[in-house]
């Protein structure tokens, strides 16, 4: 490649991130920029470039669309800032744009990486923040490409192809992985055109409850046999896990240790709170031991979906890698529990917000008499599912004080 | 689906026995004591039931199904029968059931009577004498045991009255065997003379005319140590036993299969096309319920998704309400606490396991919701089965006993007794609605065929509608995946065939209208139904012209109006005419197409393809 080339695509990196926000790739000056990778994936007009570089320490990966001049992009989202720059290569000049942001040219990269023809169809954005872009294309299924990458395959990729692997009904199956060098670029998704977000379906059962009043139970949309088959199905992820990786024996009062550190540093008087002594020290005594497995690391509502077969984890990431961690590890089960748990309560709370803003309503009864019903039935379908004693342990006090605790320490956490 | 042409036999009677009828029949389930009242005694009888087949078939009914006519003692409205091959005298003669079914037949509107075979009266001949003593003739037509512990797996079925399967009889000094009310002893089909009766039985109705059999409580017939005494290997042996008789001498007649189970299950009962011809889809109703209720889609699409394929010849019956409970047997322990705290909150509402309430109550007298019910009653795979009075969006009286809250009497006109009696009020069966809302002087057929806005009207409108669909009958259905929860979404779509010209012997009857003179009114009932039938149905000699017919189903389940996209590129370049105004709609592409819906709304598209058509 020669150094004209290599200093145009360098400067379409540039571009590129200044697009996006600036602590992703410790923004210093000066900026170093060293490419790894310039993959012609689709030649011609429109065509596909996918970039790999070194910027500040960090592996950035971008797939570049090649428009001609004067060929209009087909913006996925307005406001998206899609421009890049200019290159020439051999079918003349070419307009460059964030290939992920174009309704056009993204299918194409996913018919490409599923070896098939490509066809015109909706896209959505399903997510795209640091850790991925991901995009919904209908019935040719989802895209999911890593802007940043790391040395090692990624760990949300091995979880799903594990969940795959061990039998697990309720994941899309990965179709195609896309790796360089031993690392994940992306990867293809089977497709779920029915899907309804977990977090959407619960916000629409709060709309209706904070509309109409009334027991939550009653209102339209009644999230309880959602929650409770949701409860189900995360329990079945578990043991999904249970087979797929590693479990060892780990302490609770270890447990108890580090959530009682994690509280300290983040709100000291929550220690001092009524009952929490009690609570840890229940939880110390008898030296219980209990199963760590490879959990989830960020179980939450916006991670499910509900199609017309059930329940789905639609969203692997972090696949086990829980926050302050750069790998996955091992805890337990219940505290992908408590996330989801916690992630009930931040429906109800952003729920009564965007009905009330100036909280003149009083919802509070109403978001609580919601979460009692739905905790409830989450946990139902989670303790009730056969095999998960063997896991949690057949203490159920055990069970919701653990839970209980860790719940604390995912509210502390502000992501 | 396309139907294979099926041979054509010499069958007998009015039908053309060649045509699978029931695959896209319309049902209505008539209670004879409760319709209408000719002799002015209190109970309806079969000379009413015939006096009224003028609105039956302005109805736009294919084939009535009459609960049981037979004497009894009614301690279970009918069910419990003391002598099979009779009619009860309240309810008439034989003579005036034979006239009723060549009056229905006439008007080509077929019958099938409630055939139960698991048990009788304890008032019926035969038990009084097998309980007589241990070594008569009738001794072993019915199950004895000399204690109550046999088949301790058998669940109980009326939970509200019975705590066993067995009951002591001091005569005999045994217990005997009754699955349903102690009063319903069970008959022994281990016995061949029991099972050869019941043979002769079924012969001796289908010779008098009737069009089939709903079979009551199948599942039941033999116990076998060591299961729960249902669906055993025996009962479908017995049931193809019968069906045989069918094929054999009466082709056209059919067996519909009262069998309360999951569907893979209940598929059982079509066998490989020599059991029953309809089987009632159980599960699929209290689905319907909970689906509106919590606004969402996935209770339909899941016991969908679990609907086994059926043979080509066989269909499922699908009903909203019936003659018993809204039963919540087919529903986990959670949605039963859910539909029972929703639908059942006064206590006297809950009978055996389930809800005795009627379907409008149920729907807390919601029009919209009661049509959107009714329009995926029509459109999803099955026959419809109508129960008397839903048409009317009538009422219930909970307060009466058992399942009577929902067998009160038709209510005909804002008359004396709604019309249904000249009788004394105090003489009559069952007291009539007479509350504000439901009562008869609020619902009556004489009001609602006066309103052209009626909901009776609507019905109507929907079931000719329905008839010039073969595909809802027979066709194969597609659930369109929707992001919005709240909309259901599926095309059905296969063959059918155009009848262009008719010959004598067809059934279909295309340039035929009819005058039906109804409460002094002449109504036209023109079959426009008769001129697109399912693919293989046409009659010997007819012309015709075949062709895919699709129709796009969408159905909002939520009080709010509600956006839905549905990806229809399968069948880009088609042009959807809405079905009840043949309004079109923009041209389908391949780009996802996006239809509103207004609360409880639902639009049914007939996919046309604007070039065939131009063509043609």
């Amino acid at each position: 490649m020669n150094l004209e080339r290599e200093q145009t695509l360098r400067t379409l990196i540039e571009v590129w991130l200044s697009h996006r926000p600036v602590d992703e790739w410790h923004q210093k000056a000066p900026t170093e920029i060293s490419l790894r990778r310039a993959e012609v994936l689709l030649p011609g007009r429109p065509g596909l470039l996918d970039l790999v570089a070194d910027v500040n320490g960090r592996m950035a990966h971008l797939v570049v669309g090649m428009r001609s001049v004067g060929d209009e992009p087909h913006f996925l989202r307005a406001g998206d800032d899609v421009s890049l720059g200019l290159l020439e290569d051999d079918d003349g000049l070419a307009v460059c744009t964030d290939a992920l942001r174009d309704a056009q040219l993204a299918p194409l990269a996913l018919a490409l990486l599923r070896r098939a023809a490509p066809r015109p169809g909706p896209v959505a954005v399903l997510r795209d923040d640091e850790h991925a872009t991901v995009l919904d294309c209908g019935d040719r299924g989802d895209l999911w490409v890593f802007p940043w990458l790391s040395d090692r395959p990624h760990p949300a990729v091995d979880f799903l192809e594990a969940l795959d692997g061990a039998g697990f009904n309720h994941v899309a199956a990965p179709l195609v992985r896309w790796t360089w060098e031993g690392r994940d670029l992306g990867f293809v998704q089977e497709p779920l055109a029915d899907r309804s977000g977990g977090w959407a379906l619960a916000m629409t059962s709060l709309r209706d409850l904070y509309s109409s009043g009334g027991r939550p139970e009653a209102a339209g949309g009644d999230f309880g046999p959602e929650a409770h088959a949701l409860g189900t199905m995360t329990a079945r992820m578990h043991l999904a896990l249970d087979r797929a990786f590693d479990r060892r024996p780990a302490s609770v009062s270890g447990w108890v240790d580090s959530a009682e550190a994690a509280i300290a540093d983040a709100d000291p008087e929550l220690l001092a709170v009524p009952g929490m002594a009690d609570l840890t020290k229940s939880l110390r005594s008898g030296d219980l031991h209990l199963p760590v497995i490879r959990t989830h690391g960020d179980f939450q509502l916006s991670r499910t979906s509900r199609t017309d077969q059930g329940w789905v984890v639609s969203d692997c990431l972090p696949g086990g890698v829980v926050p302050g961690m750069t790998a996955p590890n091992s805890r337990s089960p219940l505290a992908d529990l408590a996330d989801l748990l916690w992630s009930l309560h931040q429906a109800s709370l952003e729920a009564a917000i965007e009905r009330d803003p100036a909280g003149r309503l009083d919802l509070a009864p109403l978001g609580q008499a919601w979460e009692t019903r739905n905790r409830r039935a989450v946990l139902n379908g989670y303790l009730n599912t056969p095999g998960i004693a063997g896991l949690t342990g057949p203490d159920r006090t055990v069970v919701r004080n653990l839970v209980a605790v860790f719940e604390l320490v995912r509210s502390l956490r502000t992501t | 689906m396309s139907v294979p042409p099926i041979p054509i036999s010499a069958g007998e009677g009015p039908f053309d026995p060649s045509v699978r009828w029931f695959q896209h029949a319309v049902f209505y389930e008539v209670l004879i004591r409760g319709f209408f009242d000719s002799n002015n005694d209190g109970t309806g009888d079969l000379k009413g039931l015939r006096e009224k087949l003028d609105y039956i078939e302005w109805l736009g009914i294919d084939c009535i199904w009459m609960l049981p006519f037979y004497p009894s003692p009614f301690r279970d409205s009918g069910y419990d029968i003391s002598d099979f091959f009779n009619v009860h005298p309240d309810y008439g003669s034989i003579g005036d059931l034979v006239a009723f079914l060549e009056d229905a037949h006439s008007r080509g509107i077929r019958v099938i009577a409630d055939l139960v075979m698991n048990h009788t009266s304890d008032q019926h001949p035969w038990f009084v004498e097998s309980r007589s003593s241990r070594d008569n003739a009738k001794a072993d037509w019915y199950v004895w045991n000399d204690d109550d512990q046999r088949w301790p797996d058998a669940r109980v079925v009326f939970t509200d009255t019975e705590r066993s399967n067995w009951t002591w009889d001091d005569n005999r000094q045994q217990y005997y065997w009754h699955r349903f009310f102690h009063h319903q002893p069970d008959l022994n089909y281990d016995n061949p003379e029991v099972a050869d009766t019941m043979i002769d039985l079924v012969r001796f109705w289908l010779d008098l005319g009737f069009d089939g059999f709903r079979l009551d409580a199948v599942p039941y017939l033999y116990q076998r140590d060591g299961t729960a005494g249902e669906h055993l290997p025996e009962t479908h042996a017995f049931i193809k036993r019968i069906r045989k008789q069918l094929e054999a001498d009466y082709p056209g007649r059919i067996l519909l299969a009262e069998a309360n189970g999951w569907p893979s299950d209940v598929a059982d009962y079509f066998g490989d096309g020599d059991e029953c011809h309809l089987c009632f889809h159980f599960p699929l109703m209290p689905r319907l319920f909970m689906a509106v209720r919590r606004e969402q889609r996935y209770p339909i699409t899941e016991i969908l998704a679990q609907t086994p394929v059926i043979n080509d010849a066989c269909q499922w019956a699908i009903f909203l309400r019936n003659h018993d409970e809204l039963t919540l047997e087919m529903v986990t322990d959670e949605d039963r606490d859910y539909l029972i705290a929703e639908y059942a909150k006064d206590p006297r509402m809950k009978r055996h396991m389930g809800i005795g309430r009627r379907l409008a109550p149920l729907l807390d007298n919601d029009r919209g919701m009661t049509e959107l019910l009714y329009a995926l009653l029509l459109s999803l795979p099955g026959s419809p089965v109508i129960y008397y009075g839903d048409e009317l969006m009538m009422g219930d009286n909970i307060y009466l006993g058992d399942r009577d809250s929902v067998r009160t009497p038709m209510q005909w006109s804002p008359d004396r007794n709604g019309g249904f009696s000249k009788a004394d009020f105090a003489q009559l069966y069952l007291p009539p609605l007479m509350d504000p809302v439901y009562g008869f002087s609020a619902v009556n057929v004489e009001a609602q065929l006066r309103n052209q806005g009626s909901f009776l009207h609507w019905l109507r409108r929907m079931l000719t509608e329905r008839r010039a669909l073969p595909v809802m009958g027979v066709g194969e259905m597609e659930v369109l995946p929707c992001a919005n929860p709240s909309v259901l979404a599926y095309m059905r779509s296969g063959e059918v065939a155009d009848i262009l010209t008719t010959t004598p012997s067809s059934h279909a009857n295309p340039h035929a209208i009819i005058d039906v003179e109804l409460d002094g009114r002449d109504w036209e009932r023109t079959l426009v139904m008769a001129r697109t039938v399912p693919a293989g149905n046409e009659g010997p000699g007819d012309e015709v012209v075949r062709r895919f017919q699709a129709v796009l189903c969408v159905h909002n389940l939520s009080r709010f109006a509600q956006p839905a996209e549905l990806s229809l590129a399968k069948w880009a370049g088609t042009t959807p005419h809405e079905v009840l105004g043949r309004v079109p709609f923009p041209n389908v592409t391949e780009e996802p197409y996006t239809i509103t819906l207004p609360p409880y709304g639902f639009l049914w598209f007939d996919l046309v393809d604007e070039d065939r058509r131009s063509t043609e």
